[in-house]
């Protein structure tokens, strides 16, 4: 067992919760004991009066229901007059206006589709983007979080806020200037509106040029994303028309550049998608609509957005808080698309820290009170495949209701794309792709911890992640410990502690896992021995189930 | 309507006129995705009933190889129906037989047969007809239907509207379980009280309102005797089976029904959960026309719990998940029979609950769709302290910590990955399976099985997932953006295999997705 059992460490932690446990289960099962009572005397009651009312109820409802028929019908009639004269002025104006904008977007289609393919982009002049400074900002201007007052929850100790220092990342510019805040409110816009057609609402989504961020705090962290559109090549050989992300210190590199805050940071990310337009969803983080990236529940970007929130922090023991885990971010405009085109990037959260669970140098927790994990050999496989017949078509292929075909996704490349994380190769113009993987081999009390490989499914596709040795015998060295960014805990204790399974006694050991489109799962490796090992991964039909490409890694455990 | 459905018909405008007026006339038809009065008129020889469409001054472009099969399916029908006449008469004829609103369940008086069952039998009509998908164009189906009609009915009955079965083994209509129950306003349960430990946040009612179930579920109460009598109105055999509901997880089934003959099914209410029902010829070629379905089974004496003892929950929610091929639709409605290994299924539209994108959202300018889509798919709710811990468990007297209950069932053929945006979800439920709380493992097929956070759940083909939706504060959102919402907040839920967001191979996000929505803080009722 880890470090993080060691007795004395855990008992001051335990022994709270024992007492805060006991008192609460007494009063819990008293409260439990009057609402079942209480729920068997209306139960019953309600079952008599049921009996009469249904049969009674069909007969009236009928009556009731011709008679409400008739009424309609006639209101109906009257309305629908009146209505179809004012649908007629409303679909004159509308039509108006759906001309001017198909016009306006055909224009920007026409321009985009007019450059040359490999578009280098254009050097930026104007944008000031501030350059990795690491000056510290630390920025005290935000309000400290309210916890909501949890009357069961364990209270545990918040370590004050969060570090600034961010060491280990390449791509984060921790702005110092402070911005002006919060900004006026900015009236919300309605949760819906209504459209003619699926046309309609598919080639009208809400597009603003410069959406303002409400409540506009200072970051502790943030990023400055762009748009870009390349040819890039694979390692199977494909040349293909990619879209994706970049920053500065990351041009025109597949997947997106890595994001990665940590819970409770301000976090802030300014997308301008410079062409056609674009929206970036933090896919499993749960900020405000404005700030979730989806064209038709906020608004598409024209010109340019920062997005902001702040992920939960977690706490020790509790199933109820905390985001520290493996997600991505994506484009949500058009996505089976765009999404296909590589618009999407990794995203990772890092837990805060909490005095109960002080970690070892070299390493990370997962989690708050998650396991430690070794720094250096920290992976990310990310499953992806190609249709090249999709890559080459414009940005707003099918809005307009023709057949783009994207209902049938026929890849024929499939690769495991990712690698090390403290090992992404710098340069232009680069897929990452994962050529091997390397785990620590782990014996109880290794101050080298054990490695950490996170899967981020990219695939439109069931897929199987599987380790064998290297005669192709299933090895169950993988730990789940978690999955879309959740720990997985024991949670039978209804008044108490949610400690993560391994710590609950059963560490859940695989040697298959199977996940879709868009699931993240955090595996501890665990390889029984040094020696060498393969990582498989068999890509399926969504319809059939069978394997319709396989990938395969040579993992090497010393 | 004169001047909208003519320029319809004749399809020189596009979609936005069909679009006007179809979904009033869509509504009391049986629900796929949708069919109309239109349907009629053009399966009677108008025009293709294609909508190609949106600016105008987009041409409409010729019709591909693939949309040959909504198109000739449309042509098999002119034949048939070729002494309806494409007038206005017609249309609106059909128009007035419908509801405009809400009254799904009783959209027709009960034929006679059906009164003199004494309502302790149901009668199930496998009949065949064309339905409007989301675009506007016309698919053969087949389906479970609950009254006879004929393959050129303009309203064609494919679906079962929701029935429960109830302890005494008689059924009644019923939209809402359990029976009698107060229906939530649009799909929405309101809230107890505010909370007062957690500003902006309410006390849920416990065991109060009652649940929207969508076509295609019959409800049956534990102890209660299912009896069907399924009749074979086509031309082929068919069958009407319940998937894992018979002893020991069998199959329960009519067995092959021979044309125009009828099939008895007759079995005690399964353990509470959820059973597909289907046809399980050609495998999945029948299923996939449209004959499937939903057993819903609940304890009465423990009606908002999955069952005694298990997740309790504010109200649920039962999502249909459907992928309908045109092609294979197409060969059966000529008279043919689809080999599903040489013509392999593509997908050209996806739905859940019978609807695909902006009309499962609910945002057409059919109101009667959209209260449809409200009350029985977008999730909806007043946010609260959640304890995934322990969420049937009240903090107050008539006031529950847990969510509401999502029951994904997959009678279609792809494998589906339900992402919900603003929340994750606790999954409790795997083909009804409870994952437990403790002692997790994954298992031979790769799946983690205890309960667990999710904000992906996969369903394969006829697979089950069920979960609990907290309904909670989005965990990521600032402070002072929550501490100053005024507006719902809505959030989409999709499939993430995203080829499944599409119809007719585009007009994304037109596929298998909804919203969900948390209601913005009640006027006066701040803490
Ligand atoms: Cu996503
Ligand atoms: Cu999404």
């Amino acid at each position: 067992m880890m470090e993080t059992l060691l007795p004395g460490r855990r008992l001051s932690f335990q022994e709270r919760k024992a007492a805060e446990k006991k008192r609460k289960e007494a009063a819990a099962k008293k409260k439990r004991d009057q609402e079942a009572r209480r729920k068997r005397e209306a139960e019953a009651k309600k079952r008599a009066a049921e009996a009469r009312k249904k049969r009674e109820a069909e007969a009236k409802k009928r009556a009731a229901e011709a008679k409400r028929k008739a009424d309609e019908a006639k209101k109906r009639r009257e309305a629908e007059a009146k209505k179809r004269a004012e649908e007629a002025k409303r679909r004159r104006e509308e039509d108006a206006r759906r001309k001017q904008a198909a016009e306006e977007k055909r224009r920007r289609e026409e321009e985009e589709a007019s450059k040359p393919k490999p578009t280098p982009k254009p050097t930026e002049t104007t944008k000031p983007t501030p350059v990795p400074t690491a000056s510290a900002t630390p920025t005290p201007t935000e309000t400290p979080k309210p916890e909501p007052t949890e009357t069961i929850d364990p209270e545990p100790i918040e370590t004050s806020e969060p570090d600034p220092t961010e060491t280990s990342e390449p791509t984060p510019t921790e702005t110092a200037q402070p911005e002006p805040e919060p900004e006026p409110p900015v009236v919300e816009e309605e949760a819906r509106h209504i459209f003619d057609s699926q046309v309609d609402f598919s080639s009208n989504q809400n597009e603003q040029d410069r959406p303002v961020t409400e409540y506009r705090m200072t970051p502790n962290i943030s990023y400055q994303l762009d748009f870009y559109g390349t040819d890039l090549r694979f390692d199977d050989g494909a040349e293909v028309e990619m879209w994706s992300f970049e920053t500065d210190d990351q041009r025109k590199c597949f997947p997106g550049p890595l994001v990665r805050p940590k819970e409770g940071q301000i976090f802030h990310a300014n997308f301008s998608p410079s062409k056609g337009n674009h929206t970036i969803h933090w896919h499993g983080m749960e900020p405000d609509p404005r700030n979730d990236g989806v064209g038709h529940t906020s608004f598409e970007i024209a010109g340019d957005y920062t997005y902001q929130w702040q992920p939960e922090k977690g706490r020790p023991g509790v199933a109820d808080y905390g985001t520290a885990g493996t997600y991505f971010y994506h484009c949500h405009v058009n996505t089976t698309l765009h999404v296909q085109m590589g618009m999407f990037g990794p995203l990772i959260i890092d837990p805060i820290e909490h005095e109960d669970f002080p970690v070892t140098p070299g390493a990370r927790r997962a989690f708050v009170d998650g396991p430690e994990y070794d720094i250096d050999t920290e992976a990310l496989l990310i499953p992806y495949s190609l249709d090249t017949r999709w890559h080459g078509m414009n940005h707003a292929a099918g809005l307009s209701g023709e057949d783009a075909g994207l209902n049938h996704f026929q890849p024929k490349h499939f690769y495991a794309l990712g690698g090390e994380l403290a090992r992404r190769p710098s340069g232009k113009e680069k897929v990452w792709s994962m050529k091997s993987l390397r785990a620590n081999v782990y014996k109880k009390g290794d101050t080298r911890k054990p490695t950490l490989l996170r899967l981020l499914n990219a695939n439109y596709l069931p897929t199987m992640l599987r380790f064998q040795d290297k005669y192709g015998n299933p090895v169950a060295m993988a730990e789940v410990i978690a999955h879309d960014g959740r720990p997985y805990r024991d949670t039978h204790e209804k008044d108490g502690v949610s400690l993560p399974c391994r710590e609950a006694g059963y560490p859940m050991m695989t040697s298959i896992l199977a996940s879709g489109s868009a699931e993240r799962y955090d595996l501890l490796l665990f390889p029984p021995a040094a020696g060498e090992y393969q990582v498989v991964l068999d890509f399926k039909d969504w319809i059939s189930d069978e394997v319709i490409g396989q990938r395969v890694i040579p993992l090497t455990a010393s | 309507m004169g001047e909208f459905e003519n320029k319809g018909q004749q399809n020189d405008d596009g979609g936005a006129l069909l679009g006007e007026d179809a979904p009033v006339s869509r509504w009391s038809f049986v629900k796929y995705g949708a069919a109309a009065g239109l349907g009629a008129l053009a399966l009677a020889g108008a025009q293709p009933a294609h909508a190609r469409t949106t600016t105008p001054t987009e041409e409409a472009e010729a019709p591909e190889p693939t949309d040959l099969a909504t198109g000739a399916a449309t042509g098999v029908a002119i034949d048939e129906a070729e002494d309806v006449e494409p007038t206005d008469e017609a249309s609106d004829e059909a128009e007035d037989l419908e509801p405009t609103d809400e009254a799904t369940d009783e959209a027709e008086a009960p034929d006679a047969e059906l009164l003199e069952s004494g309502r302790e039998v149901l009668d199930v009509y496998i009949n065949e007809g064309y339905l409007k998908m989301v675009d506007d164009s016309l698919v053969y189906f087949r389906g479970f239907g609950d009254r006879p009609t004929e393959k050129n009915d303009a309203n064609p009955s494919l679906t079962i509207k929701p029935k429960v079965f109830l302890k005494d083994d008689t059924w009644v209509d019923s939209r809402v379980y359990p029976v009698g129950a107060p229906e939530p306003p649009r799909g929405t349960p309101t809230p107890l009280a505010p909370d007062p430990h957690n500003p902006g946040q309410y006390y849920v009612r416990r065991a109060h309102w009652g649940s929207f179930m969508p076509e295609r579920v019959i409800v049956a109460e534990t102890g209660s005797k299912i009896t069907l009598r399924v009749h074979n109105r086509l031309a082929k055999e068919h069958e009407f089976a319940i998937h894992k509901a018979g002893d020991g997880g069998k199959d329960v089934s009519t067995g092959k029904i021979a044309p125009g003959k009828y099939g008895m099914l007759e079995l005690k209410a399964p353990d509470p959960g959820v059973y597909i029902y289907s046809d399980p010829g050609n495998q999945p070629v029948e299923r996939t026309l449209g004959l499937c379905g939903a057993l819903v089974v609940m304890d009465p004496s423990d009606a908002w719990c999955l069952s005694p003892g298990a997740a309790e929950f504010e109200r649920q929610w039962v999502w249909l998940c459907h992928a309908v091929d045109p092609v294979w639709a197409n060969i059966e409605a000529k008279g043919g029979t689809v080999d599903p290994v040489r013509q392999k299924a593509v997908p050209r539209y996806f739905t859940l609950n019978g609807r695909s994108g902006y009309e499962s959202m609910g945002m057409t300018r059919n109101e009667a769709l959209n209260r449809a889509s409200d009350e029985e798919t977008t999730i909806s709710g007043y946010p609260r302290q959640f304890d995934a811990r322990e969420f049937a468990e009240g903090s107050a007297i008539g006031s529950l910590r847990g969510g509401q209950l999502v029951r994904i069932v997959n009678c279609g053929i792809v494998f589906h990955q339900m992402h919900f945006h603003g929340n994750h979800l606790w999954t409790v439920r795997c083909d009804n399976e409870d994952w437990g709380r403790t002692e997790g493992h994954v298992d031979e097929n790769g799946y983690v099985c205890i309960q667990q956070w999710e904000d992906v759940i996969k369903v394969r083909g006829m697979e089950i997932k069920e979960a609990i939706i907290p309904i909670k504060r989005p965990p990521d959102a600032v402070d002072q953006v929550w501490d100053n919402r005024k507006t719902d907040w809505a959030y989409p839920m999709h499939c993430h295999s995203e080829s499944s967001q599409t119809a007719a191979g585009g007009m994304y996000p037109g596929g298998l997705t909804s919203h969900w929505i948390i209601k913005a803080p009640l006027e006066g009722a701040t803490s």
